[in-house]
């Protein structure tokens, strides 16, 4: 890949919303590359952030567009920065996320090999999460990622290369329902795939994260995902393309989950009251049996010690996803999925040439 | 469904506004004629230029005639480039900031007007 006459063959694009903390540590990985310098440029999408993100990522970056107002979530964000993209190929690395030297040269090889693949995602490695909380999201996402590499149209955001044509071909990121950041990738895989293009995951080529996630942040986290899973794309229809996605891994042992639970309750129902540690120790061998693949992996990556810890956080964030499917299919059926209101429509396929961009309408 | 920025989309509309930033480190000596060459073709348009510089270069004086719309920033010798730029993009007022290092061999595009979908 060269640089010629018209600019760099690739565009990096990070979109960053306060993430002084991490977004030094993101460029630095993405210009330690093995990509000759001028084969790419690296833009940085500042989404009306409150702290010094523009400023530090000047440091690295060719490029920084800076969004005022509110922020309108890393879609929206991408979306822009794709706009002023001068290279043939888009490269989307989230502002927390540390690359490997040849993380991008292995996704366009990816890429070249084949003109049906569309884009070509690195998917979640291993990183050097120190708290708790991050490290169960890792490999809740990394598991997610290993059973649906092998499924179809699978984008992930955190670092994925899309051809520029089918990119627009399939009309960017949707950042009117997806603007909270999530699902917005899984999305677009759908629409690269209906467009003919292939969508996969590179395997052994993950990238770690670098943002540290409390219990908090998992349980949003879940409870956006699920709210939009089931109202925006449908629970059935996307499992078949995006069975990896982290609440396909979470909500998996369901149905046997409610099979067991059912079995327990009519135990408890017959148990004396004295049976009490009976019913609870049947509840938690309930629980360790339909986790039993999720907690075996668990322990193979960090320990049993770690693995008996993860429970209860992992029943809670079952518990949220659950609820959050039920809640974003009560939304659908009751108020319907969103659409943008007619004012800002009008104004939608503007785009970056005026100012402030309006979000597009896909 | 609430707009995702709605006083984005009911300001007023204007075309971005455009900075560009030209890195000078310490050790080296961009010439007044490469600076002017390197220097985006747009007239049109309002764009605020900054070439910060590492310490006082040799030629400063023909560098302020050559681009005599760019602001000047003069850090302490031993800034690093990485510093530059940092400075220099607390100054910049642009929606659009686009960053080149004096001895980067890239010529600077105009962003904003190479916009394509």
């Amino acid at each position: 890949m060269e640089a010629d006459a018209r600019g760099p063959e690739l565009s990096i694009i990070v979109p960053a919303r306060n993430a002084a903390r991490t977004i030094v540590a993101a460029l630095r990985s993405v210009r330690a590359s093995s990509l000759p310098a001028e084969s790419y440029e690296l833009i940085v999408v500042d989404d009306a952030s409150d702290d010094e993100t523009a400023s530090l990522a000047a440091r690295y970056a060719d490029v920084v567009m800076r969004l005022a107002g509110r922020p309108a979530g890393p879609a929206y964000a991408r979306n822009r920065g794709a706009e002023v993209a001068t290279g043939a190929l888009l490269a989307f690395v989230d502002s927390d996320v540390a690359l490997l030297p040849e993380t991008l040269p292995r996704l366009v090889a990816d890429l070249a090999r084949d003109p049906m693949v569309g884009a070509v995602s690195a998917g979640y490695g291993d990183g050097e999460a120190r708290n708790f909380f991050s490290q169960y999201w890792n490999l809740l996402l990394r598991l997610g990622m290993q059973r649906g590499a092998r499924g179809g149209a699978h984008h992930i955001a955190c670092c994925a290369v899309v051809r520029r044509g089918a990119f627009f071909t399939s009309g960017l990121y949707d950042e009117w329902r997806f603007r909270t950041g999530c699902l917005e990738d899984v999305e677009l895989g759908i629409r690269l795939a209906t467009h003919g293009y292939r969508v996969l995951v590179s395997t052994n080529n993950g990238v770690a994260r670098l943002s540290e996630t409390s219990f908090a942040d998992v349980t949003r986290a879940v409870w956006m995902r699920g709210r939009l899973l089931t109202r925006s794309l449908g629970y059935r229809r996307t499992r078949h393309i995006a069975s990896g996605d982290v609440m396909y891994t979470l909500t998996r042992p369901g149905i046997p989950g409610l099979l067991f639970g059912g079995a327990l309750a009519l135990c408890a129902e017959t148990t004396p009251r004295t049976g009490a540690p009976i019913v609870i120790a049947l509840a938690a061998a309930l629980i360790c049996l339909v986790n039993l693949p999720t907690f075996r992996f668990f322990a193979r990556e960090r320990g049993l010690g770690f693995t008996v810890l993860a429970m209860p956080a992992h029943l809670v964030a079952q518990a949220t996803a659950v609820a959050a499917l039920i809640s974003g299919w009560l939304l659908r059926h009751f108020i319907g999925d969103g659409v943008p209101d007619a004012t800002t429509q009008a104004y939608a396929e503007v785009g970056a040439e005026m100012w402030p961009p309006v979000p597009r309408q896909t | 469904m609430r707009s995702a920025a709605p006083d984005r989309a009911f300001s007023p509309r204007r075309a971005p506004s455009v900075s560009y930033i030209v890195v000078v480190p310490e050790d080296h000596i961009v010439s007044a004629e490469r600076l002017a060459q390197r220097l985006p073709r747009a007239a049109d348009r309002a764009v605020k230029i900054i070439v910060a510089c590492a310490g006082q270069p040799a030629d400063l004086g023909m560098l302020q005639r050559t681009v005599a719309n760019a602001e000047f920033l003069l850090a302490p010798v031993g800034t690093t480039a990485e510093e530059l730029r940092e400075l220099a993009m607390r100054r910049a007022p642009g929606d659009i900031v686009t960053l080149v290092d004096g001895a980067s061999p890239r010529a600077m595009s105009d962003r904003s007007s190479a916009l394509r979908v």
